[in-house]
């Protein structure tokens, strides 16, 4: 870590570039306390300084409130519908999604849902503003209208007649897309950059100029990119014949990922070959009209990958000596210091300066959340709004020193008018003129605030302005708006007259240093998820100092050098059999992971014998002694963490992610299972039973388990079930996969390292005929924990049923015929996004894939053709390479079986995509993810375990008619759906018989101990994997 | 080959949604009515099914879980429940009673067998939907035994019966039917634990991307909460 009060010396951007960028990549996760006590030197006014920040902030609101007439609607909406009431949040349901739902029904049934829950009436004239106003009472007529009781009310219709003249639905779902188009009018500043150009004129009479955005979601297919670059060329065309004199000329903001489908860590190639040419054309255009360009920022997985595009598109000689290509740094990543002197030193290196946009960051809670989802160890982000605003004056005041100013040119984005009276104050201190830096704001955001700023100082304000239709944009906009809107932000409390002026200027140093620890203990890292158990670790693929170092400790299993040797694991004992296999690596059989020796009849029975002879002792041992067995185990699991990921790449073909997956899931079974058994099986349960007596139950161990997995989740599934049967004080003679069984003889090493007894636990890898026969049909089997087919489960059903001894146990996890039901509410980005990933995702080989995806009639056209784009985008290879979505599959009978479903499907159903094998393809067993359209899920017969999709449109009024469909399948496993409309969600949720539902996001993925993972009837027996009441299964509930 | 489902059990699937989804509550409400025509053990034993799944069942679990999900786990009926003593004794009515009552309990319709099953069926049936609970002659056992969707069985037998009933419905194809047995027909050790329960449910999670449209109320709450 760098000491970041350096940066203030001139000296320190002469520094060599890349030794620079080496101090970037580090801070991603840096402990918050440790990097926040560096920056907060650069952001601490001597009391001077603060006296006079103090007044200049505390005079700039003071007359800004006496200029209310000058707030914005947007501000005057957002005041009172704030985004801390359940109506402002409904408010921006509606606006987010109604304009885009084509069909009336639908329409209907998504205005009844979101106003019927609301308290219209409260905001009724409380508003200053017309705009809002109006649509209070509209809101407030609609509310009542779809909430009539029609028993009572007479039908809508008809009270509707005879309140207004011949009211109806129709007229409702007018009045509503019509208050939508109106708040997309406020939002969007214009539908072209020609209407963009004229509505903004007014503005740019006052002296403002605007940076335009054609901004909207990430492009998911080549078509979205290319429509979105030609968005941003006639824009830079239409600014560049812009004739209106004013000194600062308005600009161009352009969002990478909506220009190339894959704007990724992963596909870094495709990025600077093929985002690289299309982002130079532009500059190239913009420079020859000049019109300036800035690069948006996007979310922190891409910072690294968004400035090396930079560099590259800077030092291109279309750049070279302009001076108006810029971006936008945030404030709020702990990077941002070392970015922005990294771009300095850049720009003094070439000579051309550089124009940064500071914002504070729009993707705050996202970013948390996503290092939540995958363990990350530490934020890219800090946790408390006051450490952003202490790093954004840390930022300014580096941006504002003198060094610095004169290779950037810094453009402060805010609407907090402490921040801005901040920034003026240290300009002022640091001699920055005017004419060396500007501010920006967000169109329809702080006119008041920056209208006061413009008529006191000749300082330049750029508006940025979103331009593009109202459907497109809204949507995007508002969920920035929701991710930025609760009510302590600044621009609600800085037009709400009642909230004291002294409670907005507290300076965010003081504010932070009078908290009790800088980061924010509210929030917990990821690894303290949990109250009661550590969460799983997961690298970040994405981020260079973080997986480069840990890449290196994968890349020392992955040479053909490294070969497992394994055999049956009896007694503690490797045991030869001489029944020698090889496992070949899926992505290519002319390389080989190790060699693995079967068990026969004799070492199963041997097992058996051991175990049962083992399992009085076992099961009398504490249930805390046996947990701390699971945790030391998951302890050793991550301390193996890159030797687990190359067996999952070399044995199971799995990619990166997955394997990372692959492990974490591994690890908190135990860890889960160790705190389930601690709080539930140390001691007797007190109870009275049905005759009133006082009884204690205890759960105790059955006797020796069968545990039978599969090879899709060959560390995961494997070592849960054994830990759960353990833990609870069974013996276990686990028989894995024969074609993943080298990654569970490792496990089975590390079990016993955990402290396992050799003979309390057994590894007799082979297949069904070889082991699993013998092992099922023994009748010392006490129960059986099993995941795979249906039928095979049927099948081991029976031979146990068979043995002549009492019923045990059988925990069954079986097959799917997963579907995902999509409605016109929907937003058909996140909907691609969220089937792409469940259908292909691991080749398609996760028991919660999606197999049926359903998408309403009135969207499938828009829907079916962005799967087919972004299907080509999918890129099929080498599991151990980043750039890879979707690896080989398993072995030639799994191939062999989905190629021939596809030539069925090809000859009777419609073919939608299929991705592109490649050129190696043949070396290893691959299946090119394939969608089919076919017209009911009765087409299908049984599950097809592979990358294939099939699409079926249906009609919003038949949704009861698909969801009874899918009950009668049989399979109740996963469903996904994605609907705006709480009421649909709730509806599905009730009827659809399936064990996981997945609402608004992807359907695979389920997490131990938050979602607990199995299905119904034909999917399972249940009790649920992950889930409180799964080892209770594995016991035997006696009374003492 | 058509495969002609015995009406009871298309009667039982016809009117399971309605039974589950009205919840443990509005179950128990339902049934308590019903226990006081019961003799005083077996209202005993029904009235502490009841309970248990008032406490163990009842509640849907908000899970733990990174902000901006929403992640629920709840328990469901399986489906239609054949239950039957095969045995005569004392207790093995007020053990049928607990099979019953915990089956319904749990959200699942009942098929009860013969004389004793109809006693049981009729004393419920005034306080339940029509399908809810229904009876069989001894006659009709067998084939309700080897129906699909037959979600599981619920006797009270000897190990003996145990074993040939479970080799029975392990020979079906379909859904894996649950075999719940008591063996302990004197002091019904098995129906009259806690978890006994736990086997009529199956159980469902819901994750709830909270954030779809964006924001993620609680996470700002938490970033800007004062120590």
């Amino acid at each position: 870590m760098f000491k970041a009060i350096e940066v203030l010396q001139p000296n320190f951007i002469q520094r060599p570039l890349n030794e620079l960028w080496q101090l970037i990549s580090p801070l991603y996760k840096m402990d918050e306390d440790q990097w926040l006590k560096e920056l907060l030197p650069l952001a601490k006014p001597t009391d001077s300084e603060l006296v006079s920040q103090t007044n200049a902030a505390s005079s700039l609101i003071a007359a800004v409130r006496k200029d209310d007439d000058s707030m914005s609607m947007i501000d005057a909406l957002l005041l009172e519908y704030s985004l801390d009431t359940k109506e402002g949040i409904l408010l921006m349901c509606l606006a987010e999604a109604l304009m885009r739902v084509p069909d009336k029904d639908t329409a209907d049934a998504f205005i009844k849902d979101r106003l019927s829950v609301a308290d219209w009436a409260s905001h009724a004239k409380n508003s200053d503003s017309f705009f809002v106003n109006a649509s209070t009472w509209g809101l407030l007529l609609t509310g009542k209208i779809v909430t009539m009781d029609e028993n009572k009310d007479g039908s809508p219709a008809n009270l509707v007649n005879r309140m207004v003249n011949r009211v109806s639905e129709p007229v409702i779902r007018k009045a509503m897309n019509q208050a939508m188009k109106v708040m997309g009018h406020q939002f969007v500043l214009g539908r072209s950059i020609k209407e963009a150009l004229s509505r903004g004129k007014s503005y740019r009479d006052k002296g403002y100029t605007y940076s335009f955005d054609m901004l909207g979601e990430a492009a998911l297919t080549a078509a979205d990119a290319q429509k979105y670059l030609t968005s941003y060329e006639q824009a830079v065309e239409s600014v560049g014949k812009d004739t209106y004199s004013q000194k600062h000329r308005p600009t161009i903001s352009i969002k990478l990922s909506a220009l190339h489908p894959r704007y990724e860590v992963g596909c870094e190639e495709r990025v600077m070959t093929e985002l690289f040419d299309s982002v130079k054309g532009l500059i190239a255009k913009a420079r020859a009209l000049n019109v300036g360009i800035t690069i948006d920022a996007e979310e922190a997985d891409r910072l690294e990958l968004s400035l090396h595009l930079f560099e590259k598109l800077y030092r291109d000689d279309v750049t070279k000596g302009w001076g108006l290509f810029g971006l936008v740094v945030q404030a709020y990543s702990k990077r941002a210091l070392p970015v922005l002197v990294w771009l300095a030193a850049l720009a003094k290196e070439h000579g051309d300066r550089i124009p940064v946009r500071l914002v504070k960051g729009a993707y705050w809670d996202s970013e948390i959340k996503l290092c939540q989802q995958r363990g990350i160890d530490g934020y890219p982000v800090y946790t408390r709004k006051e450490s952003t605003d202490v790093s954004y004056l840390a930022c300014a005041h580096f941006l504002l020193s003198e060094h610095t100013r004169a290779n950037i040119f810094p453009q402060f984005a805010s609407h907090n008018a402490h921040t801005i009276a901040t920034i003026n104050c240290i300009a002022t201190q640091l001699g920055a003129t005017t004419n060396e830096f500007e501010f920006q704001r967000l169109h329809g955001m702080g006119d008041a605030l920056y209208n006061r700023l413009i008529k006191d100082s000749d300082i330049c304000v750029r508006i940025y302005a979103p331009v593009g239709s109202h459907k497109d944009l809204l949507p995007y906009l508002v969920r920035r708006l929701l991710e930025n809107g609760a009510n302590s932000s600044f621009v609600h409390r800085l037009i709400d007259a009642s909230y004291p002026i002294a409670d907005l200027i507290d300076h965010p140093v003081t504010t932070l240093e009078s908290r009790k620890s800088l980061s924010n203990p509210h929030i917990n890292l990821p690894s303290n998820l949990f109250d009661d158990r550590k969460n799983s670790f997961g690298p970040n693929i994405e981020i260079d100092s973080d997986w480069t170092p840990f890449k290196a400790k994968i890349d020392a299993f992955m040479g053909q050098d490294t070969q497992w040797r394994f055999y049956p694991i009896v007694g503690g004992q490797q045991i030869k059999t001489g029944h020698t296999h090889a496992i070949l690596s899926p992505y290519d059989h002319s390389e080989s992971a190790g060699q693995l020796d079967w068990a026969d009849a004799a070492t199963v029975t041997k097992a058996i014998d051991l175990a049962e002879a083992a399992f009085p002792a076992w099961s009398a041992r504490p249930a805390g002694e046996r947990a701390d067995c699971l945790d030391k185990m998951a302890d050793l699991m991550e301390e193996h963490y890159a030797e687990l990921i190359a067996l999952c790449h070399r044995e199971a073909g799995k990619t990166i992610q997955d394997s990372i997956d692959e492990v974490r899931e591994a690890v908190d079974f135990c860890r889960y299972y160790a705190q389930q058994a601690r709080s539930h099986f140390a001691n007797a349960t007190p109870y009275k039973n049905f005759l009133g007596q006082e009884k204690h139950a205890k759960l105790n161990g059955r006797g020796v388990f069968a545990c039978i997995s599969p090879w899709n989740f060959p560390l995961a599934i494997f070592t849960g079930q054994i830990a759960a049967a353990l833990v609870v004080g069974n013996t276990v003679v686990a028989k894995p996969a024969e074609q993943t069984s080298l990654i569970a003889c490792r496990a089975i090493e590390l079990l016993h390292q955990a402290g396992v007894p050799g003979d309390v636990l057994h590894l007799v890898p082979g297949n069904g005929a070889t082991v699993g026969a013998p092992l099922t049909s023994d009748k010392r089997i006490a129960g059986l924990a099993f995941t795979g087919s249906t039928g095979t489960a049927q099948l081991i059903n029976r031979t146990l049923a068979t043995r002549g001894v009492a019923p045990v146990p059988v925990i069954a996890e079986t097959g799917g015929q997963n579907a995902m039901l999509v409605d016109s509410t929907s937003l058909p980005e996140q909907v691609v996004r969220d089937a792409v990933r469940s259908a292909f995702a691991s080749a398609g080989q996760r028991c919660s894939a999606l197999r049926v995806l359903f998408v309403q009639a009135d969207i499938a056209d828009r829907v079916i053709p962005m799967i087919k784009g972004a299907m080509q985008e999918q890129s099929v290879g080498l599991p151990y390479l980043h750039s890879t979505d979707v690896g080989p599959v398993i072995d030639k009978k799994a191939q062999a079986m989905l190629l021939e479903h596809i030539d069925r499907m090809t000859k009777e159903a419609k073919l939608i995509a299929q991705s592109e094998l490649p050129s190696f393809a043949d070396k290893g067993t691959y299946v090119a993810p394939t969608a089919f359209e076919i017209s009911s899920i009765d087409q299908l017969t049984d599950e097809k375990f592979g990358p294939i999709l099939h699409v079926v449109r249906y009609k919003a009024r038949d949704l009861d008619k698909i969801i009874d469909t899918i009950n009668n399948s049989g399979f109740g496993l996963t469903l996904g759906v994605h609907s705006r409309n709480e009421t649909t969600c709730a509806r599905i949720a009730s009827r659809a018989r399936v064990g996981n539902m997945y609402i608004n996001r992807d359907q695979v993925g389920a997490v131990v101990g938050v979602q607990p993972f199995g299905g119904q009837g034909l999917s399972g027996t249940g009790p649920k994997a992950g889930g409180p009441h799964y080892l209770q299964r594995f016991a035997i509930e006696q009374d003492l | 080959m058509t495969i002609v489902q015995p009406i009871q059990i298309q009667v039982a699937q016809g009117i399971f949604e309605a039974w589950d989804s009205l919840g443990v509550t509005d179950r128990a409400a339902k049934l308590e009515k019903a226990l006081n025509a019961f003799a005083p053990s077996e209202r005993n034993m029904a009235a502490w099914q009841i309970d248990n799944a008032k406490q163990s069942i009842a509640d849907t679990l908000v899970l733990p879980g990174p902000t901006g999900e929403r992640n629920e786990l709840s328990n469901q009926g399986r489906g239609p429940f054949l239950c039957l003593s095969l045995l005569d004794g004392k207790q093995t009515k007020v053990g049928l009673v607990g099979q019953v009552f915990a089956a319904l309990i749990a959200g699942n319709p009942v098929i009860t067998v013969g004389p004793t099953g109809q006693d049981i069926m009729d004393l419920i049936t005034p306080f339940v939907a029509e399908g809810v609970v229904q009876n069989i002659a001894e006659s009709a056992q067998d084939s309700l035994i080897e129906a699909n969707h037959l979600a599981g069985v619920a006797v009270i037998c000897d190990a003996e019966q145990a074993q040939q009933l479970n080799q029975r419905l392990a020979a079906k194809g379909g859904l894996i039917c649950q075999l719940i047995e008591e063996t302990d027909a004197d002091t019904l050790s098995t129906i009259s634990k806690p978890h006994y329960l736990l086997r009529f449910v199956t159980e469902r999670t819901i994750s709830n991307n909270t954030t779809a449209i964006g924001g993620n109320a609680t996470l700002l709450e938490l970033g800007s909460m004062n120590d």
